[in-house]
């Protein structure tokens, strides 16, 4: 049984409730001034991320939860509700303008056409797979079934997933061919970095160092007078000088970027949350 | 007139040419038997210590959010901790929060878990597709049973033989995070606080987390199939880390050539322009 | 640790209030009409400049938010993409908006649709530009791709969150010639963009933008905030160092700047020291 009756009554309602009340609202909204319209959009948001606020700064129990903190769970579930919604939307969307451009043969079709096949063909198998998984409507798994998911997913989802990622070797390849030219100081610095810290990271830079007569390994004696010949020789080391750079020198910047990116963005929720923020209003 | 054409076109090398012997490069490598012994870096020695120091019968959690697009990288970091875990005598369970990763983990843990004499159920199961991984964890801290309810088979987390006295994260040692995105800032956010945390990612993402690693937040990082070649080392076995490692270096390499011949060609030809 | 409450870290509460408070208290001097600098973006700069090529060549614009989920960066890059459309829109040119996630797409629409209208050519404004492809990352990537190989974009705005896709937009977009400018947050994807394009916005000259291009008071005031409250961490981080050094890292003050959980020792310590 796919829903407990009760439970079905219920959620029905509960839709049917919400589609009555946003369509209440809408002429609403239309009978405001835009002033008012804005006014009350402000107000919402304002509650809206309140709710958020408080949640946070609310003191809280043993448990680890105050008084907002089960209904901020389930506020986060109502989210994935909004996403899925919208993945409808953008669905739609798609559909539409390449069914579009297939029927009134636009230039390029024949790829609109391709993407309206694949896109029929992989939801009706894929939704299929999911019955069967679950045991809805009595659905089982056939041999038809099992070999087209396994030809659909493994064989061709799979492969070309695959194939993208692998373009970005051919492309970094290209891109750093092109890229890093002793052009400037700062360029000279960003080559040199990336030339050490991909020599240094992998095997044959151990091997290099090792041939060139670098000390293999860091003894005690050198890990107690860092200032003594070997253990200057052993930091030279390619894997070292790799490390040294991943560690000493980009985890600092790192964090430097981080710190300005999270004031950036709470500044940014700050202005959107007292709508101060106008930009794609 | 001759001589700077050499140096332009050693500056401009049509990138189709490039591809070509990038290609060419790999596949050789992919073929050649040269084995190179690594210099384990430090944080791949933690990852390897921090579950040597597990014992049987305690609880690990693996998230795998990678799916076919990271799978050069993420399945032999995948595949090898998974067998360290087995080895180890240790129960675990797996969590994804991408759709196209619970297919994929699913279909290797059970191939590695056969190998190895692990039953599904018993010593490992798969909690299937979780869809909000913040929602997820915070729920896992508190109850997993009510979070997940079932596994990837449909059968109940109540009645499984592995989760046996385990109500919630709070019982597990370690979650190891295999993943191409950056779920990991929700496992540090949301976590019990003595839940450790091993992270696997792709060598692109791996760049963020050394911040984590020096703050301790995280124990060992892998990074990438280079980092799973050397985790492959310490543990003794020839994996996809193995094969893959002498087409990674030798792509450096051949990397570096260019670049220097490129920029070769840019200091001859200035040399010959100024002459 | 985590920071689920403001319970668990009163010190950081304490931070996110006070760097709300730098951020307040400057739009409200901008407000008033202070003068505000902001140093210049050459990145930004380059904006209507690309458009203007665009225009010249008579090839499309692309603007790509990235693989950005609804949120902070999806609104800043929004932002940003509609006041390029306004300048499109005094020229004619043709543009394509592709997202990766429905609901941007849902936002985008109106955004572009507004763009249009507020440069008063709604007659332009083409519902189709805005185009939502795939949610699946390198579905994604190569739909980007294509679009930009077969209609040999001019001009390509990348602004948003990337992840490894990066690389592909913006050595497609190298291979037909197209003037690329990209802003992201995402740490990882600057060398790729460094490499491949020909302006970067990195970290948070991204949340910049905005207020570099509108000029606008609330903006530029909530900009010196966000730099006031950096310069506040800058020189806690060095006292943090320097004190640490001085009188050791077990320090309740040292470990209320330093550790996850330095409050409750700061506090016993502070308590002590008040009741002497």
């Amino acid at each position: 049984m796919l829903f407990d009756t009760t439970q079905l009554v219920v959620a029905l309602l509960w839709i049917a409730g919400a589609f009555a009340l946003a369509i209440a609202l809408i002429p609403l909204l239309g009978t405001l001034p835009p002033r008012g319209r804005f006014a009350l959009i402000s107000f919402v948001t304002f509650i809206a991320g309140l709710f958020f606020a408080a949640e946070f700064f609310l003191p809280v129990g043993e448990d680890n939860k105050n008084i907002l903190t089960d209904p901020f769970q389930k506020m986060q579930g109502s989210l994935q509700v909004i996403t899925a919604l919208s993945l409808g939307l953008g669905t739609y969307g798609l559909v539409r303008l390449h069914l579009r451009n297939a029927v009134q043969r636009r230039p390029q079709w024949g790829y609109s056409l391709v993407l309206l096949v694949a896109f029929v063909v992989m939801a009706f198998f894929s939704i299929w797979n999911t019955m069967a998984e679950k045991g809805l409507f009595g659905i089982e798994r056939t041999q038809l079934l099992e070999n087209a998911f396994t030809l659909l997913f493994d064989y061709t989802l799979i492969q070309l997933d695959a194939t993208m990622f692998s373009l970005i070797a051919f492309y970094i390849f290209s891109a750093a061919y092109r890229a890093f030219r002793i052009r400037s100081i700062e360029a000279s610095i960003l080559m040199f970095t990336a030339m050490l810290v991909m020599i240094g990271i992998v095997p044959l830079g151990k091997l290099i160092s090792d041939s060139i007569g670098l000390p293999a390994v860091q003894t005690a004696e050198m890990r107690t007078n860092p200032f003594m010949l070997e253990n200057i020789l052993y930091n030279l080391r390619l894997p070292q000088i790799a490390g040294w750079i991943q560690e000493t020198l980009n985890a600092p910047v790192q964090r430097a970027i981080e710190f300005g990116v999270g004031i950036g963005a709470l500044a940014m929720a700050i202005r959107l949350w007292l709508s101060l923020e106008r930009g794609i209003n | 007139m001759e001589a700077r054409s050499i140096w332009e076109r050693m500056m401009r090398i049509d990138r189709r040419i490039l591809y070509v012997i990038l290609a060419v490069n790999i596949i050789a490598a992919l073929m050649a038997r040269v084995a190179i012994e690594p210099d384990v870096p430090p944080p791949v020695k933690r990852f390897y210590d921090t579950v040597e120091a597990l014992q049987p019968g305690d609880m690990v959690m693996v998230s795998s959010t990678w799916s076919a697009g990271t799978l050069a990288e993420n399945q032999p970091q995948f595949e090898a901790v998974l067998k360290h875990l087995m080895r180890k005598r240790v129960r675990f369970t797996i969590i994804s929060f991408a759709p196209p990763a619970r297919d994929i983990s699913h279909r290797l843990a059970r191939r590695i878990a056969e190998e190895n004499g692990y039953v599904e159920g018993k010593d490992w199961a798969h909690f299937g597709y979780t869809p909000d991984i913040i929602i997820a964890i915070k729920g896992m801290s508190e109850d997993i049973v009510q979070t997940i309810r079932q596994d990837v088979r449909r059968v109940p987390i109540a009645d499984l033989e592995v989760m046996r006295g385990v109500k919630s994260l709070k019982d597990y040692k370690l979650v190891v995070d295999v993943t191409p995105s950056d779920t990991l800032g929700n496992w540090i956010s949301y976590r019990p606080p003595d839940l450790k945390i091993l992270y696997c990612p792709t060598s692109v993402m791996a760049a963020e987390a050394y911040t984590f690693l020096d703050s301790g937040q995280i124990l060992g990082m892998i990074t990438g199939a280079k980092g799973a070649y050397e985790y492959e080392r310490l543990l003794g076995i020839v994996g996809l880390g193995t094969r893959f490692i002498n087409a990674i270096q030798f792509s450096h390499v051949l990397i570096i050539f260019f670049i220097l011949l490129g920029n070769f060609g840019m200091l001859m030809q200035r040399r010959a322009s100024a002459s | 640790m985590s920071y689920q409450h403001a319970e668990d870290n009163w010190f950081a509460a304490i931070l996110i209030a006070f760097i709300a408070l730098a951020v307040l208290v400057n739009i409200w001097r901008a407000r008033r009409g202070k003068a505000l600098y902001i140093r210049r973006i050459p990145g930004l700069d380059a904006i209507d400049e690309a458009i203007g090529r665009s225009t010249e060549l008579g090839r499309p614009v692309t603007m790509i938010p990235g693989l950005t989920g609804f949120g902070v960066e999806a609104v800043q890059a929004l932002t940003i993409f509609k006041y390029i459309t306004k300048q499109i829109a005094r020229f004619a040119t043709p543009m394509r908006l592709l997202t990766a996630n429905a609901t941007v797409y849902a936002v985008a629409q109106e955004a572009i649709a507004d763009a249009y209208n507020e440069a008063e050519r709604p007659d332009l404004y083409d519902a189709d530009s805005v185009r939502f492809l795939s949610s699946e990352q390198f579905a994604f990537a190569s739909g980007v791709a294509g679009l930009i190989q077969r209609e040999r974009v001019a001009a390509n705005f990348m602004f948003g969150i990337f992840y490894a896709e990066s690389l592909i937009f913006a050595e497609t977009g190298n291979i037909v010639g197209a003037v690329q400018i990209a802003g992201t947050v995402s740490f990882t994807q600057v060398p790729f963009f460094v490499a491949a394009c020909d302006y970067t916005i990195i970290g948070d000259e991204f949340y910049a933008t905005s207020a570099y291009i509108s000029r606008e008071p609330v903006l530029l005031g909530s900009l010196v905030g966000q730099d006031l409250s950096k310069i506040s961490f800058a020189s806690m981080i060095v006292g943090g160092s320097m004190i640490s050094t001085f009188i050791g890292t077990d320090h309740p003050i040292v470990q209320l700047l330093g550790k996850p959980q330095g409050w409750q020792p700061f506090v016993e310590w502070l308590s002590q020291v008040l009741g002497r």
